[in-house]
């Protein structure tokens, strides 16, 4: 009876929350237009033709992260059936509390941050090659986009392999340069297991940052040029004050899109690594992974979601803020 | 008029959305009782369904053939399904919560907690009462015994026996001078030399597969009850392997990594890397289950391998943990228990058996089958065989009654890894470990007064 009324409170407390939101959505619209344009009868047809995909994003989307944000407050392990109940923040009070939660939190930082950083740099340097056109360039860029096409599963196994520190391509390679002397336990010593997992991430995502940036590039008229070269600008000028200008809209969507999808990809550092050893290549994600299927504790990972969506909601917040991405591509 | 018509519309939506939130509330039916009100005779059942919860194209293949046979025998018509084995507990979890379970179940015995308690599996003491005597006493004396022990009752028929050998590299151990006796067997501390001696990283041979991810404490564990007669706990919940003679067996044991007699790469492995490396040629001896066999035989020649019983204990007891790989149950939601056990007695008649074993590289349940040749003395389950039926064999206690789930896929092998990366002493590693186990078993003992601790089992 009282694990009953603790849901019915919850699920009370839950749905106020929501109501709140949603009223206040509605005074926040209503204010608005108020102030911009008088009131006009409301045209539903746009929700008419939107509807279905909203239902259907409702569905698929809505339920389950509605689902997995009340799970984050319940005792929820897949092996306790018959124990399922709420907790409260207990299970963030343990993944607060968690000896290597820190260790994971800086790997998470580390691997978000070099890869987002390196794919930039290197998509950026590709897309910038790839923008005149010279002989052989259609096969050269479907070589070089190539990684993108590939599962991450399939690139988690060659860098495994690659990496393999007795059998690995890479040991052999650097063995003949002599840059080393012996060979390195790449996936098993901490910090170049994580290292394995981030150039294997960077090689992967740079062909997206390129494509994205080309089509930016391709977009940008070619008067301006003419007209900077007639003004008598180098090189260095016109990258500055017309290219990065003109693209910053698609780099500040792709730097944010690529920061959220690396954040939350766990792929890679399952099959390389398997998170070890001893955490040290763990992120958020693969831990989240590793706590619902491997340890069947829907609750910790739900929890350890509920912790994913608010630090990339306020990245997101933030970054867009920073960027001034409301006032980019403006002249 | 309409304003009614609403009323009475809303009045009755009300009305069932009362009914439904109350339905929760009420107590559960019990699943037994529900599948023994509605039970049929084999006669009236005309088809059963059936979940494999590790589908390989070979086993599907089998089962199919099987249920051919199966139904030419007796008119029942078997449909087979599977699911993935990394969401088979969780599929066979919900499919249970929803009432829609398949007559027969492969089921792992790691779940059967779980499963008792949830009421997925039912007792099947009745139905093997009239058999007992034709199956192997790894079957009765261990596996239904310590099922009665933990559970109270029968739940499984074991589709086969798994017991842990030493795999070694038979030619390796010739260079090296080395001479191994199967039927002599050899202590631990001659296994850890085998182990020195076999490694050469020049020639990148190393001694050992040695496990340090997810199942690195399995073996570990295994070695320390042997120094406790196979025990785990004492009668209060207190755990034995935490002594100082037991901290000191831990670093023996952990030395095979830490003295460079396995890979540097293998404080990450996992039964995957282990196999792959010990038929790849980079390691000498891999301790695993007699399942790796098959694997062994199609990648290596004849005079490559050879397998070597599990080491004795300073008592001269080998102690190995013999279980079966998955077994059939019955499930809660089976509207013909009678029908489905006439299944799962035909799966494990003896023709049926031995050829279901020699797939999965496992050992035959029953005892009219041990006089195959690939069974007997100069097959290459001989080591296994014999272990089943050695006396002098105790299984060791496991980790208990308790969910241990997140501690086996989590802390284990990574407070281990830990100590092997210079990170903590190896009395912090093991004690962490001991401790939470410690821990768990006395809240459960304190959760179940009337449990008792469970025992090391004999063969004999």
């Amino acid at each position: 009876m009282k694990i009953v009324m603790k849901y019915l409170l919850f699920y009370f407390i839950l749905l106020a929350a929501i109501c709140l939101i949603v009223l206040y959505a509605i005074h926040l619209h209503r204010k608005h237009k108020k102030s911009v344009r008088p009131r006009n009868k409301i045209n539903l047809e746009p929700f008419f033709y939107t509807a279905p995909v909203f239902i259907l994003l409702v569905l698929m989307f809505g339920y389950p992260l509605l689902n997995s944000f009340i799970m984050a407050f319940e005792n929820y392990k897949l092996t306790e059936p018959d124990r399922i109940y709420i907790n409260g923040f207990d299970n963030f009070t343990k993944i607060f509390s968690d000896s290597d939660f820190l260790l994971i939190a800086k790997n998470s930082l580390i691997y978000v941050v070099l890869c987002v950083l390196f794919q930039f740099i290197f998509g950026m340097i590709l897309a910038l090659a790839l923008r005149k056109k010279f002989r052989g360039r259609g096969v050269y860029q479907a070589i070089v986009f190539l990684p993108w096409a590939l599962s991450g599963f399939v690139v988690g196994l060659l860098f495994r392999w690659s990496f393999n520190g007795e059998y690995g391509i890479v040991n052999d390679v650097l063995l003949k340069m002599h840059v080393i002397q012996d060979r390195i336990p790449w996936l098993g010593t901490p910090g170049y297991s994580l290292l394995v997992v981030i150039i294997a991430m960077i090689w992967m995502g740079i062909p997206f940052f390129a494509i994205m940036i080309l089509a930016a590039l391709q977009s940008i008229p070619k008067e301006i040029y003419e007209a900077a070269d007639m003004d008598g600008c180098g090189a260095i000028k016109k990258f500055f004050s017309i290219t990065i200008p003109f693209i910053k809209p698609t780099i500040i969507m792709t730097l944010l899109l690529r920061t959220i999808w690396i954040f939350n990809s766990f792929d890679l550092i399952v099959v390389i690594t398997g998170g070890g050893p001893a955490n040290t290549s763990q992120t958020i994600p693969s831990y989240m992974y590793t706590m619902a299927f491997s340890s069947y504790d829907f609750g910790m990972a739900a929890a350890l979601g509920v912790v994913l969506i608010m630090v990339l909601g306020l990245y997101s917040i933030f970054f867009l803020k920073m960027t001034k991405y409301s006032q980019a591509g403006d002249f | 008029m309409k304003k009614k018509s609403l009323s009475a519309v809303l009045g009755l939506i009300l009305a069932f959305s009362v009914e439904a939130g109350c339905a929760a509330t009420k107590p559960a039916k019990s699943v037994n009782s529900q599948v023994s009100a509605s039970s049929k005779s084999p006669g009236d059942i005309k088809s059963l369904s059936f979940i494999d919860v590790s589908p390989s194209p070979e086993r599907q293949a089998y089962f199919e053939k099987i249920f051919k046979k199966f139904k030419s025998e007796t008119g029942i018509t078997v449909s087979y399904q599977s699911v993935p084995w990394d969401d088979a507990a969780n599929k066979l979890a919900v499919m249970g919560t929803s009432h829609q379970l398949p007559d027969v179940m492969t089921t792992w015995a790691g779940w059967l907690g779980q499963f008792t308690s949830a009421k997925l599996v039912v007792p099947i003491d009745n139905y093997i009462a009239s058999q007992k005597d034709e199956y192997t006493k790894a079957v009765t004396n261990i596996v239904w015994k310590s099922e009665k022990q933990l559970y109270g009752a029968t739940y499984t028929v074991p589709d086969g026996m798994m017991v842990k050998g030493v795999f070694v590299r038979k030619d390796w151990c010739k260079e090296a001078g080395i001479s191994l006796d199967p039927d002599k067997g050899w202590s631990y501390d001659e296994y850890f030399n085998v182990c020195k001696k076999l490694t050469n990283p020049s020639k990148r041979h190393y001694g050992v597969a040695y496990r340090g991810a997810r199942g690195a404490f399995d073996p570990i564990m295994v070695y320390l009850e042997g120094f406790n007669g196979g025990k785990l706990y004492d009668n209060q919940g207190n755990i034995l392997i935490n002594s100082k003679e037991c901290q000191e067996a831990f670093k023996k044991w952990t030395d095979l990594y830490l003295k460079g007699y396995a890979p540097k790469d293998s404080v990450n492995w996992g039964f995957t890397e282990m196999v792959d490396n010990f038929t790849g040629g980079l390691v000498g001896t891999l301790i695993n289950d007699s399942e790796v066999a098959p694997t062994c035989a199609k990648n290596m020649k004849a005079d490559q391998w050879m397998v070597m019983p599990m080491p004795t204990s300073k008592d001269g007891k080998i102690y190995n943990t013999i279980n079966s790989p998955y077994a059939y149950t019955i499930s809660g939601d089976c509207k013909s228990p009678q029908a489905a056990w006439k299944l799962i007695a035909f799966l494990n008649r003896s023709d049926n058996n031995i050829e279901y074993c020699k797939m999965g590289g496992l050992i035959p349940v029953k005892k009219d089958v041990s006089d195959d040749a690939t069974y007997g003395e100069s097959g290459p389950y001989s080591a296994f065989v014999k272990q089943l039926n050695n006396p002098n064999v105790v299984v060791p206690c496991a980790f208990g009654p308790f969910d241990y789930t997140d501690m086996h896929q989590g802390m284990m092998h990574q407070e281990i890894q830990k100590y092997l990366l210079g990170q903590q002493k190896a009395e912090t590693a093991l004690s962490k470990i001991t401790d939470e186990l410690q821990k768990r078993m006395k809240n459960y003992l304190k959760e179940h007064p009337s449990a008792s601790v469970e025992e090391p089992k004999s063969i004999s």
